[in-house]
């Protein structure tokens, strides 16, 4: 060995401090938090709406929340693992949910096209859909502050997943957050205006992400 | 490795805890397997920068060691994303001679070796950008060079280069 190498290894190991093992408990515990207040911040200006509670909501309603909650989940866990580095196979669980998240745009457009002709036209020009999507990605915007948080602070080795895995897991967490404050449950707006603000922080998080978590 | 897997894992472990001298002789395995690891993929020039490259990465994020898993994948994954960076950061005129790779073969832990060599990595580009990054980024040959010894177009050669890069750098987890 070297001098150089050896001098350089007597000063990191002079300097040397305890450290606390991060933890995937502790990464899922900041982006739960970010989602809870990305929740409090949607209902403080929203409003929560009852009706859930009170059986008014339809079955897509629960349904499509389900499963953008899921995918939040399996994505915002395969972000926090990938902060640990290791060679080996990855589970793929975010690709599976997204896969079956898709199903619903899928759905509301086959219910919009085999509808009346005016399902379809309200369906396009739902006069919140605007609102929807843009209160979902600004809730994703705070999960997604608290994801590349994470990111920095870990060691991530595939770079390019783990921007795709901020988009997604920001963007399902916070569709979901916004989404249970939404009393709008129909196929058409559920299934579009709830799931595009996901794809849209999919691609958001893959262009912008990756300067800010390379090391 | 001198050390073996769990000896090594367990000093790890005693370095996050704060043991200066556990730390100490982990750095220095760490390094005699570094210096093994990228022989034939860096040129000898480099060879000794990228190594404390690696090191310094390891003491920056020695927190992100999880105790549970075996230290080596972990080091090797950091020692892949060192080394596809540095790849895409270096560019040297002159060319080098690469040295055979011994790290696998003298080892005693053939197959965790196997799965996390650079090799296999490498194994995974096409022919045409493998040589592209052997040339210019390892080699050190210019984009002319390269273009004149695969008869590869120059801007052909740039394609494959930053391609390749690109596969390697999403591929830095890969097993198989």
């Amino acid at each position: 060995m070297n001098t150089s190498r050896e001098n350089m290894i007597a000063g990191l190991a002079q300097e040397l401090e305890p450290v606390r093992p991060i933890t995937t408990r502790s990464g899922l515990a900041l982006l739960g938090f970010a989602t809870l207040v990305a929740f409090g911040v949607s209902v403080f200006v929203y409003d929560f709406w009852f009706g859930m509670l009170e059986g008014q909501a339809s079955a897509f309603f629960w349904v499509t929340n389900g499963l953008v909650l899921l995918l939040g989940i399996a994505s915002a866990s395969a972000l926090v693992a990938g902060g640990s580095p290791r060679i080996g196979q990855r589970e793929n669980s975010p690709g599976w949910s997204a896969a079956m998240v898709a199903i619903l745009p899928i759905a509301a457009i086959i219910a919009l096209f085999t509808g009346e002709a005016n399902h379809l036209h309200e369906g396009l020009n739902d006069p919140v859909a605007l609102m929807c999507s843009r209160a979902s990605i600004a809730a994703a915007v705070l999960v997604g502050f608290a994801s590349v948080m994470w990111l920095r602070r870990s060691a991530p080795v595939a770079i390019e997943r783990s921007a795709w895995l901020v988009g997604i897991a920001s963007g399902a967490l916070g569709t979901f957050a916004y989404g249970i404050t939404c009393p709008l449950d129909t196929v058409s707006h559920l299934g579009l205006w709830h799931v595009a603000p996901i794809g849209i922080s999919a691609v958001i998080g893959r262009l912008v992400v990756p300067p800010m978590i390379r090391w | 490795m001198i050390a073996d897997e769990a000896t090594i894992s367990r000093l790890m472990a005693a370095a996050q805890d704060g043991d200066k001298a556990a730390y100490n002789v982990l750095l220095s395995e760490a390094g005699m397997w570094l210096e093994r690891y990228f022989r034939r993929r860096v040129p000898p020039s480099q060879l000794d920068d990228l190594v404390q490259d690696v090191l310094l990465a390891i003491h920056n994020k020695r927190d992100t060691y999880d105790r549970q898993r075996p230290f080596l994948p972990w080091m090797a994954a950091i020692a892949r994303y060192r080394w596809v960076d540095h790849l895409r950061k270096v560019y040297k005129h002159e060319s080098k001679e690469i040295e055979d790779d011994d790290a696998i073969e003298d080892s005693g832990e053939e197959v965790t070796l196997a799965r996390v060599s650079l090799e296999r990595l490498f194994g995974h580009l096409n022919e045409n950008q493998a040589t592209a990054i052997e040339l210019v980024k390892i080699e050190g040959l210019s984009i002319r060079e390269a273009s004149q010894r695969t008869g590869q177009s120059e801007s052909l050669v740039k394609v494959n280069i930053h391609r390749g890069l690109k596969k390697l750098a999403s591929m830095v987890e890969k097993a198989d």
